[in-house]
């Protein structure tokens, strides 16, 4: 059954997908069975249409894998590789980086909000806390007493 | 003192956690031999854990050297102590931050500030013959050049201060008062760090004032996602989340607070307690053994089992911090300095002037999480050779005619590394020609369940620790003769605490506890004295241990 659905995106476009799809989020799989397929389009009211085929072209391509267990903690903690496909899929600006994130986490697509999360860590390892404050427009709150403390605070963990 | 308190409950519930562990497989024996091994007196457990490694070391070799300013302990004049202790602190730091172990493009020094800078820096790096010329040349030239350097390096810690007394001259302005008796007071650490919770990421300013900031999109992100991010950062690298909680304040909080991202990592294979071997899990020269009947192997925090922070620690940073563990992302150096009378020459007649030579040789230690470690003695510098040390160039820098070589070639792909591809500089190819391939472990609680008659240890090994200290490391490696074995007790030490370090990393030393040889043919063990043998200390390597 490879049956369309039609997502709405917060700026009011349709977008129709295979049911199988948008099944990767399990906000949407959930919806379906509670609501059953009245054939009514999905409103999808936290992401934005340019985010939303974003979502929806990596949920397609990975349509086929192994849908993980609820439980797959262990299985994630295991690895911080990030596929090629996945690799090149995140080339995108940081704002659309930290938006298909919180779509992921907004529409419960676990395998999806992990390599945006793998991918913003890559960008900070290796980093000084100066260059990652730079990377991410962070500004510095802290006292130059308070960032001191922390330091010798956490000094511990920095070998 | 509070050292050894903390290691003895430790080690007691090490020894309960393992004994119920065992109960099924072996119920009899084991639990007796526990059970006399229980709590031995403070005092022993005093004696064994300090060792007799400090004293011998304050009466040994350095006593002599005539260079002494380069030596924090026998060091004259208070201020030349409180100079040097500070140098020691702040190259440290810079170390730590940086890679040590790639040779900047080095000038001569020619002024007086240089050479003394140079000598700081090679006195930083242990080599002490090269510090002292570069100290005599530097007061040779300038007899002031310390004022000099300190002026340089140092002056923003005493002129600091300064402000807050201009700030006092002036009565007109209100916050005067106000504002250093308030940064008087900082708050205890803990209270600081709970004072951020749910502090937002602060967003950049603009660089042109009234422009609208640059955009921030990590800041909109909600906690759960935000702990996931700062999770895959651990387990990158345990040290990029440290770093992470010095960006700002928030982060700082969920460093200190997330202790599902401490779990993780105390279960983690690459950093985490889930990499340490108790049992050898490579042969002699460190290739994998392969046993048939798959035993599963100790590890003090089973995935498989839920997981209890053991009782005298109370969060699971603190288990990562202090549980005893050998690093995989760097490697370990011990620095020995020790001086001998030179010849004195036949033109001079007054003894006075008789040279001495001070000689700076290194062990290094690089460990593999699959068990195997190359040990290397020799008198290249670590810059010149730490970044090559790896078992391929180990055994590519033998001569070739070295049959296990040609053997062992095939097996020993799965070491290799991406990225060094460069060619090696035959200066760090003459070094590792002596490099000793091995196996290493963690010290077990079976390991004094054993069978006396076991001659795997050397003898006097077992009357020297009688007690199991989980943070023991044992060794074995190719002897520089194939006939011999060489085995290496050391065990793991931290840093001492000072006020500028209250926290320094735990478990980074490597004290020696003994050192033996072992002749395979007349199956007799010979002990190596260490009468100049010096602590390895950790330092990272970039690249190593990490993808």
């Amino acid at each position: 059954m490879s049956s369309q659905i039609t997502l709405t995106s917060s700026d009011g476009v349709d977008i129709s997908v295979d049911r199988t799809v948008a099944e990767r989020s399990i906000l949407i799989k959930n919806m379906l069975e509670d609501l059953g397929d009245s054939g009514e389009a999905i409103p999808i009211p936290n992401v934005n249409e340019a985010v939303l085929k974003k979502v929806i072209e990596w949920c397609e391509h990975h349509k086929n894998d192994p849908v993980t267990a609820t439980d797959d903690d262990d299985n994630r903690r295991k690895t911080t590789d990030i596929d090629e496909w996945d690799q090149k899929f995140m080339q995108v600006d940081q704002e659309m980086l930290f938006e298909i994130i919180l779509a992921a986490n907004y529409l419960d697509i676990k395998a999806l909000l992990d390599v945006g999360c793998k991918t913003v860590a890559n960008m900070i390892k290796g980093k000084s806390p100066e260059e990652i404050r730079k990377t991410f427009n962070i500004q510095n709150d802290f006292t130059p007493e308070e960032e001191d403390q922390i330091r010798r605070e956490n000094e511990w963990a920095e070998e | 003192m509070e050292d050894n308190a903390e290691l003895e409950s430790f080690r007691r519930q090490w020894r309960e956690e393992v004994t119920r562990w065992t109960k099924p497989a072996a119920a009899t024996g084991s639990s007796e031999a526990s059970q006399s091994a229980v709590a031995p007196s403070p005092a022993v457990a005093a004696a064994n854990a300090s060792s007799k490694l400090p004293s011998r070391r304050a009466t040994g070799a350095h006593k002599d050297l005539p260079g002494k300013s380069s030596l924090p302990h026998t060091v004259t004049t208070e201020e030349l102590t409180r100079q040097v202790k500070s140098l020691w602190v702040t190259h440290k730091h810079a170390e730590t931050e940086e890679d040590v172990f790639t040779r900047r493009a080095q000038e001569e020094p020619e002024s007086a500030l240089e050479h003394f800078e140079r000598a700081v820096e090679k006195e930083a790096a242990g080599n002490l013959g090269d510090s002292l010329q570069h100290y005599r040349k530097a007061y040779r030239l300038d007899a002031g050049v310390d004022k000099a350097y300190r002026n340089k390096h140092y002056s923003h810690s005493w002129k600091k201060p300064v402000q807050p007394a201009l700030v006092d001259l002036a009565p007109s302005v209100k916050e005067a008062s106000a504002v250093p008796t308030e940064e008087q007071i900082p708050l205890p650490t803990a209270e600081l760090i709970e004072s951020f919770a749910f502090l937002p990421v602060p967003g950049a300013e603009p660089l042109i004032e009234g422009d609208i900031p640059p955009p921030c999109p990590i800041a909109n992100i909600p906690s759960e996602v935000l702990i996931e991010v700062l999770r895959q950062v651990a387990l990158m690298d345990p040290a990029a989340l440290a770093r992470m909680s010095l960006v700002c304040k928030r982060f700082a909080y969920h460093f200190a607070h997330e202790q599902s991202i401490w779990k993780d990592l105390c279960q983690h294979v690459e950093f985490g307690l889930q990499g340490m071997h108790y049992t050898f899990a490579c042969d002699g020269v460190g290739h994998p053994l392969h046993k048939l009947d798959q035993v599963e192997q100790y590890t003090p925090f089973p995935v498989n089992v839920p997981a209890e922070i053991p009782k005298p620690l109370s969060s699971w940073s603190q288990v990562f911090q202090c549980y005893p563990r050998i690093r995989f992302t760097g490697i370990y150096i011990s620095t020995v300095n020790y001086s001998r009378p030179g010849e004195i020459s036949s033109f001079q007649t007054v003894s006075w002037n008789s040279p001495i030579h001070i000689v700076t040789y290194y062990r290094y230690l690089r460990f593999y999480p699959d068990g195997s470690v190359v040990s290397l003695l020799t008198t290249t510098e670590p810059v010149d050779v730490v970044p090559y040390i790896s078992t391929e160039n180990v055994l590519a820098a033998r001569p070739t005619t070295h049959k296990s070589y040609q053997r062992h070639a095939s097996s020993d792909q799965g070491h290799l590394q991406g990225g060094s591809t460069e060619p090696v500089p035959s200066v760090a190819i003459n070094a590792l020609k002596h490099g000793l391939r091995g196996r290493w472990r963690l010290a077990s609680p079976f390991d004094f369940a054993d069978d006396p008659e076991d001659h795997s240890a050397p003898p006097s090994a077992i009357d020297k620790s009688p007690s199991f200290d989980p943070r023991d490391v044992i060794v074995e490696t190719e002897g520089v003769d194939p006939k011999y074995r060489y085995t290496m007790h050391l065990s793991l030490r931290s840093s001492s605490v000072t006020k500028a370090h209250p926290n320094p990393p735990r478990n980074t030393k490597l004290a020696w506890r003994g050192f033996w040889s072992y002749n395979q043919m007349t199956d007799d063990w010979g002990e190596f004295g260490l009468r100049n043998d010096r602590p390895y200390v950790f330092r990272r390597v970039r690249g190593w241990g990490l993808k």
